[in-house]
């Protein structure tokens, strides 16, 4: 199956925020009920970073220059990584690759480790809390197997976002960058195509990776070697704590009901 | 708008001023990229660097009310360096035409010749053409085919008598060299207006001014358009309809009005604004734009018609839109015999019956009952802390809405004594846009009917069905128990029930119009008689609802159409809705070919003379061809081209020089807002002599002394005018949950003011406490030499919500008005910052 990719053009965007609303909308995600609750990022960001209930922010940039100012949109979410850390680090495999390339978190088996939240050099999935479970952009999946477009790309009014084969995607973000540079803009980058073994989401930063906030050289943590070896010490480890406690309770080794000093004491003192 | 939204992709340069469109009508960046992407440049002007500017081409900062300058020197840039569109000019505007010497405009008071100091307004008599002949109105055979004169339909039996209108056709000057033609005197009227004094007045570099101006130009070349996006931000002033004549006078000097790609084009400001003004819900208007009479200037029908009429045009027919619609108000009560029911109709008198006016009435005792519908002046009125006083001074205020508004809670506002308050309040929940049917008007003139998907919840109802059931009490009562004028009431013609109850294809059919003897749906306006046989409710859009196959059906309607046939390509989808007048979609567009017909330029082409007959992709908005009256596909002979573009105007001209209807000059002046720290560096007078309630006590006009920070209103993406819908919604309470007022860098660290930090912005009219975004999105103005600082703050907040609550903005807004349409002026006016 060929692979498919988000490809998000910040020269288009007008960061008008629908993206972020139709993704909640469409994954039944909530917003705080406490009145007057919200934080005030002192921009137009809406908070300050992905959380537990939300996939998808628009982050705002501002930058004043002797050209004017810059003011750098960034779609923040998942980026779907070939190499995904989420994924290796996921010790019960709740985090798995399709083959279109989505990087998928199931809510079902996910058992709140966090160990993904860890992991991500971009810090993208977050903890529910309530949930006890962790939250991140899905590439919606479950619209995309019906050949639907993901919701964020199909509410898109200013047409910043398209889905499509990778290579296209890829295609279509050199060519933009091309025209951008043609413009004016000469920092304008392509992020994900070769990032994290390649990425499914993709980013058309106009005024460059630093003034979008994107992670230049993304690299999953060094511990995250450790974690090979540790996943299966840790199974080991964990089925040896069980296979020894149970072997302990068939033979009662290290465990004397007749020896207990308090049952012994009572009926001494009793006795008296 | 005189395009609509589709259209803008076909542009070669777009203007945004006073518009934020990005952020406002964020779909229509989809068409503006569309242009970009062939070579358009986009261009935005604002005080603030908005979400629209940061996708902008060139953006250019402008103090807050000083667009006339900025039109002024662009319409003086344009003329000094030749770039008007000449043939278009000539041909199709009264640039040529001879004014009346009395005429004149003295800059030393600022004001046009015709001001009476006592009566605070115009004598508008010498704003005038001198005349080269007169023709008086023809009421018989038109000479040039030997058949009765299109005019001539006032002869006919139960057309109203009224004292027939003359055309005065004006004296010419072909080679515009005479100095009493409009072109000499326009261009004298704006030599003041040079690219260093526009610098001066408006805060915007000469540099940036001159790039902005110089692309927008380029669009006075004959084969390009340019098309000028604007909204609130120029309405929203004393001067608020200049600034638009001002867009008007650019784009005919660019050629650029009845062109693909061209136009000055309204983006409204609700889903269905375009719907309600088209309607006539306005005070000063009926259905369709006919102004509303004054009683004590049209006292009769005869006198209404003899006065509203023009002796030629297009508006020769105004009589039988005038019948049309009493017809269709009062139905069989009105014959010729009571003219129509004429008398029956409200008119105005000496008090200002619009928004501000109605406030004003309410503090003199005189108003003492409100209905607001779907309205929240709580919090959107200007002078919003003095509307909710006088809403305790009501005896009854019904608000309809679909959430508990501000205006319905302003008796238990935070900081309000309940207990003072005597105003019984009735709040009727109102059924949302999908839990009913009707249609929609958008910005570009489509109506479309949209349809019922669900039931309102609980009690919620259709706007119509609580009008409807309103109605019916109120006859019921009149009826029994009189009062004044119960007739005007009982006799009212509400055929709008089907089954008993309220139906509103019946009203659609109305507005449609029909032959009042066997109800027939009439095919458009030109059916249209003034003998009492037809009727129509909105003549505008008759033409929208026609289909007499199916007249309960809107689905096989004009307007139920979704068909996306796009002929030539330019995005004029005919058959998607129904644009008024008569599907026409580009207004003007006999202005898109030369004076032979030929399109100034091929690829948007919307009408064409091939030399012996006219080709088109859009209804014609000219006389074009004759058709067999038995049957219309049949042509009789072809209208070969003359130079009438603008049909409504009785010279059949564009009007550079604005000789009827503007109450404050023909010509676009610049006036300082009603609040400002800046003397007008124009002329004389420091605001428009023509603005309204500019003395009343309410205003508490700010002493620039006390406040000399300018401050603005404006809307965002993620919330909806007064936040009702919005901040109830958790998703977009939590998009954008805090009220904020952006400031720049330099008057916060004059202030002391840090980024978060809550901050007071207030002046004499109120003062209220919200977070400082500080950013370098704003930035002092130099204003010839002193600094002058601008803040702006977002009005979708109030006290009523369950999620996300905070000040309201309009509390330091100032009641003063247009001087023609009375239009708050939101949009400039004085306050001071400090840290709470």
């Amino acid at each position: 199956m060929a692979e498919n990719a988000i490809l998000y053009d910040s020269s288009k965007c007008s960061a008008c925020k629908g993206c972020s609303v139709q993704c909640k909308q469409w994954n039944m995600l909530p917003s705080s009920l406490v009145k007057d609750g919200y934080e005030f990022t002192g921009s137009y960001q809406s908070m300050s970073d992905l959380n537990g209930d939300t996939r998808l922010l628009i982050e705002f940039r501002e930058e004043d220059t002797t050209s004017g100012i810059e003011w750098a949109f960034s779609r923040r979410a998942c980026f779907h990584c070939t190499n995904a850390a989420c994924a290796e680090a996921c010790p019960v495999g709740a985090i798995s690759k399709l083959d279109d390339g989505t990087v998928n978190l199931d809510r079902a088996k996910c058992v709140g480790c966090k160990y993904c939240n860890a992991a991500c050099p971009f810090g993208v999935p977050k903890f529910r809390g309530e949930l006890g479970v962790s939250n991140k952009c899905t590439l919606c999946n479950d619209r995309t197997a019906r050949g639907l477009l993901p919701a964020c790309v199909k509410t898109c009014p200013a047409h910043a976002l398209s889905y499509g084969p990778r290579a296209d995607m890829i295609a279509a973000g050199k060519k933009r960058v091309e025209d951008l540079q043609a413009e004016g803009f000469d920092k304008a980058e392509l992020y994900g195509e070769s990032e994290m073994g390649g990425m499914h989401s993709l980013f058309v930063a106009k005024f460059g990776l630093d003034a979008h906030g994107l992670v230049r050289d993304p690299k999953a943590p060094d511990s995250i070697a450790l974690w090979h070896l540790l996943k299966p010490l840790t199974g080991l480890g964990v089925a040896a704590v069980f296979g020894g406690l149970g072997i302990s309770f068939l033979t009662g080794i290290g465990y004397k009901r007749d020896a207990s000093n308090v049952g012994a004491s009572k009926s001494e003192e009793e006795g008296q | 708008m005189t395009n609509h939204f589709c259209d803008f992709k076909n542009a070669d340069v777009i203007l945004a001023i006073g518009s934020n469109n990005a952020e406002n009508h964020p779909v229509t960046m989809a068409w503006v990229q569309e242009a970009r992407a062939k070579g358009a440049k986009y261009i935005v002007v604002d005080p603030r660097f908005t979400r629209s500017a940061a996708l902008a081409d060139i953006y250019a900062p402008l103090r807050s009310g000083t667009d006339i300058a900025f039109y002024g020197g662009l319409m003086k840039y344009i003329i000094d360096n030749d770039l008007w569109q000449k043939d278009y000019v000539k041909d199709y505007t009264n640039a040529t035409f001879l004014v009346n010497p009395a005429y004149k405009f003295d800059e030393a008071t600022g004001l046009f010749s015709g001001w009476d100091d006592k009566e605070n307004k115009y004598a508008v008599d010498d704003w005038k053409y001198q005349v080269a002949e007169v023709k008086p109105w023809n009421t018989g055979l038109d000479p040039k085919t030997g058949k009765p004169a299109a005019t001539a339909y006032v002869t006919a039996a139960g057309v109203p008598k009224f004292e027939l209108p003359a055309a005065k056709v004006a004296k010419k000057d072909p080679t515009m060299q005479d100095p009493q033609c409009v072109w000499q005197l326009m261009k004298k009227h704006y030599e003041r207006y040079t690219p260093e004094m526009v610098s001066k007045v408006t805060g915007c570099p000469e540099e940036k001014l001159l790039e902005v101006w110089e692309t927008f130009a380029a669009s006075g070349a004959p084969a390009k358009s340019g098309t000028i996006l604007y909204a609130m931000g120029q309405t929203q002033h004393t001067y608020g309809s200049q600034n638009v004549r001002a867009m008007a006078l650019v784009q005919m000097l660019l050629g650029n009005i009845g062109v693909a790609g061209g136009g000055i084009n309204a983006l409204r400001g609700e889903a269905n604004v375009q719907g309600s003004t088209d309607m006539g819900t306005l005070a000063n208007t009926w259905p369709a734009y006919m102004n509303t009479p004054t009683a004590a200037k049209y006292p009769d029908l005869a006198a209404y018609l003899a006065g509203e009429t023009p002796g030629a045009g297009f508006k020769t027919n105004l009589p039988k839109w005038v019948v049309s619609y009493l017809k269709e108000v009062y139905g069989p009560y009105a014959t010729f015999g009571n003219d129509y029911a004429y008398d029956m109709l409200p008119k105005l008198n000496k008090v200002n019956h619009t928004h501000i006016g109605v406030f004003e009435s309410v503090s003199e005792g005189i108003v003492k009952g409100m209905m607001c519908w779907g309205q929240n002046p709580a919090v959107a009125g200007p002078n919003s802390t003095f509307e909710r006083k006088m809403m305790a001074k009501l005896d009854w205020l019904v608000a309809v809405d679909l959430w508990e508004t501000e205006t319905m809670q302003f008796w238990k506002a935070p900081g309000v004594d309940s207990a003072a308050i005597q105003t019984e309040v009735f709040m009727l929940p109102a059924a949302a846009h999908y839990e009913k049917q009707g249609t929609i008007s958008n910005s570009g003139r489509w109506v479309q009917w949209r349809y019922k998907a669900l039931d309102p919840p609980g009690e919620a109802k259709d706007d119509f069905e609580i009008m409807h059931e309103l109605y019916k009490k109120l006859k019921e009562l009149f009826e029994a128990e009189a009062g004044p004028n119960p007739e005007q009431l009982t006799k009212l013609y509400w055929p709008y029930e089907t089954d008993g109850k309220s139906d509103i294809t019946k009203v659609a059919r109305g507005m449609n119009g029909y032959t009042v003897a066997d109800g027939k749906l009439v095919k458009n306006f030109p059916l249209l008689k003034a003998d009492g046989s037809t009727a129509c409710g909105v003549w505008i859009y008759s033409g929208y609802y026609n289909n007499n196959d199916a007249p309960g059906d809107p689905t096989k309607q004009p307007t139920g159409s979704r068909l996306k046939d796009d002929p030539g390509e330019l995005g004029l989808f005919p058959k998607w809705s129904f644009s008024w007048p008569v599907n026409r979609r580009i207004v003007y567009n006999r202005a898109s070919a030369d004076i032979t017909g030929k399109p100034w330029n091929p690829a948007r082409m919307l009408v064409e003379w091939t030399g012996t007959e006219w080709k088109n992709n859009d209804v014609p908005d000219f006389a074009f061809k004759v058709t067999d009256p038995k049957d219309a596909k049949i042509v009789l002979s072809w209208i070969p081209p003359n130079n009438t573009a603008f049909i409504m105007q009785s010279d059949g001209a564009g009007h550079l020089f604005g000789l009827n209807g503007m109450k404050d000059g023909p010509f676009p002046e610049h006036y300082e807002p009603f609040e400002t720290p800046v003397t007008n560096l124009f002329n004389g007078r420091q605001s428009n002599p023509g603005l309204t309630f500019g003395k009343a006590a309410s205003v508490k006009p700010g002493d620039p002394k006390k406040y000399p920070i300018v401050c603005t209103t404006y809307r965002l993406t993620e919330h909806w005018q007064t936040g009702g819908m919005t901040r109830n919604i958790p998703w977009l309470a939590e998009a954008m949950p805090k009220m904020f007022v952006e400031i720049s860098l330099e008057l916060a660290e004059e202030k002391g003011i840090t980024n978060g930090d809550q901050v007071r912005v207030f002046n004499d009219r109120g003062s209220i406490e919200m977070a400082a975004m500080v950013t370098p999105r704003f930035k002092p103005f130099d204003i010839d030499g002193k600094t002058v600082h601008q803040v702006g703050m977002p009005w979708h907040w109030g006290y009523a919500s369950g999620y996300a609550t905070g000040a309201i903005a309009n509390d330091l807004t100032p009641n003063v008005g247009d001087a023609n349409s009375s239009i708050p002026e939101y949009k400039a006016y004085l306050v001071n910052v400090e840290k709470a």
